[in-house]
């Protein structure tokens, strides 16, 4: 048992006092089990594999615990029926013809079949335990599958069952209605402190490296990052694709090892790439590796920045046609300003900005600015729907040459709503008067309208 | 501890230890029965009488016994029936004994609302536990009373003619009363009243309320018996269901008598423990729910072993800590600080008047803010001000953890009973439509909570810390 404790113990670092708290709860296989062990905490905490590798180390055996992701057993019937292949040791093969232990099509069934299960088996009083992965998903399976299992031993007429629920969400947000079962025993998982993240990434250092130089780099890495992500699986990936950058200029004899606060400097262009693109996933793992490859520090620092400019670069894949983009500046503009305010704006032969200045914009923007903060203006809002003749009049008015073919127009906004960059609101089967939102945001809207030279700012109403 | 040092860990005291934490954990868990039941002997008497009438003199009987959530009801009904067993010998119930061929004078049916959904299920499982194990599918066409009474009749003609007393406990009887019809609850309780049959009813429920549930011609069957299960009235009787699942007993459980003394002499010293009694006094006060009560001590049970042979204080008072700390904090307490600013900006949303912001009033929030307050920030620590990007994901962050939550805009399709999604994209069809920045979501924390959360913090910079506590 305990030799089970220090493997598991050097296998996860910081997690000590749960490998503990669990493995005194799970004791001798004929101990008498929780009916419950509820066990939460953030992701990437560690929940899962912590679980899984003590109970394929805890139970040689396998046929005493059962692993279930509650995103895949999508119905209660999947749920029993792989709970009970993994109990019995079955698992559909083209021999049996894929079949399962037993059919389950609902609890009646699956407690029977446990019971009858736990009888053949011969070892009735062992332990088995059913582990169930993201059981937030269990909460919409029905109002009674979740008290049902709470309460799975007492209803197999006292089996040594345990249900084991891994979770990110607290149990408040699970505790059911009526009240049926009682709140199960908790295993919190906290998030990994500093020590305990570098215990953790000391783990992934490569082995042609120094460990202490290794480590300075993730101490750095996390001074930077900690404050808007304390995310392990995030810092290690942030981790794994800056190391590379960072030793390079040792490879390349621009710097020692000791340099540190040189080499960081080196490498500042790449963090702040990093703290953005990367983090978002806005660049691909292999891009990043390609681009970044291109540029380094031996080179001359200017081509460092270029490279990092063409990272940061974004290709957008907005290449519309000429019309279509301004039929989404339009689109744009009716979702976000105020149908009154149109004539000031759109009205032939009037400068929108004198207008606004004069009538809409001062005043109004400074009443509403009064009454909630400005906390109502539609930018914040998000879009509103707008009948599509509005929108089209707002595109006659702002493109500069006459447009002949109404129908090519019409296929515009077709192809607009496939790409989800309109949304229809209006019923999907009317063909008149239609509405529709703008799904895009103000960022793609600016860039959109630069590249046909429209200063789409001086039509927006109450924007900063 | 006190009496360590005369426990040298001998063999005989560490199977000593290992027997007493299996039986301590088994009544703690609720797998085994309480040695004794604290102030339910009113009841106990009544359930017993009730169910052993049925079979000594084969009267038919119906009663409900009703009580709060973790009052006990269960463990009435299950020493009821203990004694029923050692006084008439062993029931035929259980499945576990398919094998062997029923002798015994009675049969006892359980079923649950929780499982038995439908009264179709519910039959078939009935005819399971009478150890019938002919194919039923022909007879369930017809309807439910016919099939009832063939199940019965297969019961007489495998016995000696007569049918023998049949006891029904219907555990979380409001559920079963929700099924269409009542024809189950009408069956049974008809039969109990016709006499033909002894069969004994007593459903167990925890709704005051449940005989409004009951159809009309299914009320007039039933007996009116009611029997009433409360939870503990003085604290000690309360403390005194603790000290029973606690206390080992030198022969029931199987120790030796001088480490039961030992054993004893400490629960009851860590029940007079000041920590202790307080926090049962808080639970006491609060729910008075006993398994509760018993969970508190799983903890220091379970690390019984070689090591330490009898219970820890220390165990103990970490399991109350635990309990006293509220779950959601103790998730929050480490957030990253991004994240902990936009708490903070929903919070000054809240106290701004706003009951529901989308992201981008949260962002503008939080940006307003920190333009004003940057250049005292970054004199006193690196702060800087996220892209909107960043601040989304630390945002969903958030909605994972289900701090915060997507409005319903509608309650009624909401159904009330589901929990939903908790995501920005599983919303319902109206706001499903809007961009993710532009959904409405609350802030599941209350302003007092997330100024408390930023207090507790020590690496939360001043401007921050001010803007909270405004």
């Amino acid at each position: 048992m305990s030799t089970i404790g220090e493997r598991l113990l050097t296998k996860f670092p910081g997690r000590n006092d749960q490998i503990e708290q669990l493995l005194s709860l799970l004791g001798e296989p004929e101990d008498p089990a929780p009916p419950c062990v509820f066990v939460y905490g953030p992701s990437a905490t560690g929940k899962t594999s912590v679980i899984r590798d003590l109970f394929s180390e805890y139970d040689t055996s396998g046929c005493h615990y059962a692993y279930i992701n509650s995103v895949e057993c999508f119905t209660p019937r999947l749920l029993f029926e792989r709970t009970l292949n993994a109990w019995a040791g079955h698992v559909p093969s083209p021999e049996n013809r894929f079949s399962n232990y037993a059919r389950c099509d609902n609890l009646v069934d699956f407690v029977n079949s446990v019971r009858d299960l736990l009888v053949t088996s011969g070892k009735q009083h062992e332990a088995r335990y059913m582990v169930i992965d993201q059981a937030e998903r269990l909460r919409d399976r029905g109002p009674m599958l979740l008290t049902s299992l709470l309460r799975l031993s007492e209803l197999t007429g006292g089996a040594n069952i345990s249900v084991v629920l891994i979770s990110n969400v607290v149990w408040d947000k699970f505790r059911p209605r009526h009240g049926g079962a009682a709140d199960p025993l908790s295993i919190f998982f906290p998030y990994y402190t500093k020590q305990q993240i570098l215990l953790v990434l000391a783990k992934d250092c490569p082995v042609d490296e120094p460990q202490s130089f290794f480590l300075t780099f993730v101490d750095a890495v996390y001074e930077v990052f900690h404050r808007n992500c304390v995310d392990l699986n995030e810092l290690r990936h942030l981790v794994a694709m800056l190391y590379p950058k960072f030793v390079q200029p040792v490879f390349e004899q621009q710097a020692t090892r000791n340099e540190f606060a040189r080499l960081f400097k080196l490498c500042q262009p790449y963090f702040a790439a990093a703290s953005e693109r990367l983090y978002l996933r806005e660049i691909s793992t292999s891009e990043w590796q390609k681009y970044s490859a291109v540029a380094s520090a031996k080179n001359n620092p200017e081509d460092v920045a270029t490279s990092i400019y063409h990272m940061a670069e974004n290709s957008d894949g907005m290449d519309l046609p000429h019309y279509t983009k301004f039929l989404l500046i339009s689109a744009y503009l009716a979702s976000y300003n105020p149908s009154r305010l149109d004539v000031q704006y759109f009205a032939r032969g009037k400068d929108p900005t004198q207008k606004r200045k004069r009538k809409g914009g001062g005043a109004s923007a400074a009443a509403a600015e009064d009454a909630l903060g400005g906390r109502d203006r539609q930018q914040l809002l998000g879009p509103r729907s707008f009948a599509i003749e509005r929108m089209l009049a707002i595109f006659y008015s702002v493109i500069a040459e006459p447009v002949d073919s109404a129908v090519d127009v019409q296929t515009q906004i077709a192809s607009l709503i496939t790409l989800r960059l309109l949304t229809k609101t209006s019923a999907g089967d009317r063909l008149d008067g239609i509405k529709c939102k703008c799904n895009v945001s103000l960022e793609a809207i600016r860039a959109i309208s630069r590249s046909v030279r429209f200063e789409i700012d001086r039509f927006l109403y109450n924007f900063t | 501890m006190p009496s360590r040092m005369s426990l040298s860990g001998n063999a005989t005291q560490l199977a000593d230890t290992s027997r007493a934490r299996k039986a301590v954990l088994g009544r703690l868990y609720g797998r085994a029965p309480l040695p004794n039941l604290v102030g339910l002997d009113s009841p106990l008497d009544l359930v017993f009488s009730l169910l052993s009438r049925t079979v000594t003199s084969a009267e038919g009987n119906t009663g409900l016994l009703i009580g709060p959530r973790g009052s006990g009801k269960s463990a009435v009904v299950q020493r009821a029936l203990d004694m029923l067993e050692s006084k008439h010998g062993r029931g035929a119930a259980a499945a576990a004994a398919a094998a062997t061929v029923p002798t015994s004078k009675y049969h006892v049916v359980r079923l649950s609302g929780f499982v038995h959904t439908t009264d179709r299920i519910a039959l078939r499982d009935i005819a399971r536990q009478l150890l019938i194990e002919q194919d039923l599918e022909n007879i369930l066409i017809g309807s439910f009373a016919d099939a009832f009474t063939y199940i019965l009749n297969l019961l007489r003609s495998s016995g000696d003619g007569s049918v023998p007393p049949v006891l029904f406990i219907l555990e979380e009887f409001d559920l079963l009363a929700q099924h269409p019809k009542q024809s189950l609850l009408y069956t049974l309780f008809d039969i109990a009243q016709s006499q033909q049959t002894p069969i004994a009813v007593l459903g167990v429920t925890a709704r005051i309320d449940v005989m409004d549930l009951l159809e009309k011609r299914v009320k007039s069957r039933f007996s009116h018996r009611q029997i009433y299960v409360q939870c503990p009235q003085k604290k000690s009787d309360f403390v005194e269901i603790a000290r029973s699942a606690l206390h080992v007993d030198a022969s029931s459980d199987g120790v030796a008598k001088t480490f039961a003394q030992q054993f004893n002499a400490q629960v009851d010293e860590i029940l007079a423990a000041e920590s202790v009694a307080r926090h049962m006094a808080h639970i006491f006060d609060f729910g008075k729910d006993a398994r509760q009560l018993l969970y508190l001590f799983v903890t220091a049970a379970s690390q019984l072993s070689a090591q330490n042979q009898l219970l820890q204080l220390a165990c103990v008072e970490a399991s109350i800590a635990q309990d006293v700390a509220s779950a959601k904090m103790q998730v929050l307490s480490s957030v990253s600080l991004l994240e902990l600013c936009l708490i903070i900006s929903m919070k000054s949303l809240v106290q701004g008047g706003s009951s529901k912001y989308n992201f981008e009033m949260v962002y503008n929030e939080y940006k307003t803010f920190m333009s004003r307050h940057l250049l005292v920030a970054s004199a006193g620590g690196a702060m800087k001000v996220y892209k909107k990007p960043v601040a989304l994901k630390a945002f969903e962050t958030l909605v994972e953890l289900e701090i915060v939550r997507p409005v319903a805009t509608s309650m009624a399709a909401d159904g009330g009973g589901s929990y939903g999604r908790n995501d920005l994209l599983a919303g319902s069809a109206q706001s499903a439509r809007a961009p993710k920045e532009y959904r409405m979501v609350q802030l599941m924390l209350e302003p007092g909570q997330v100024v408390e959360l930023v207090l507790d913090r020590v690496d939360v910079p001043a401007v921050i810390r001010r803007w909270a506590q405004q």
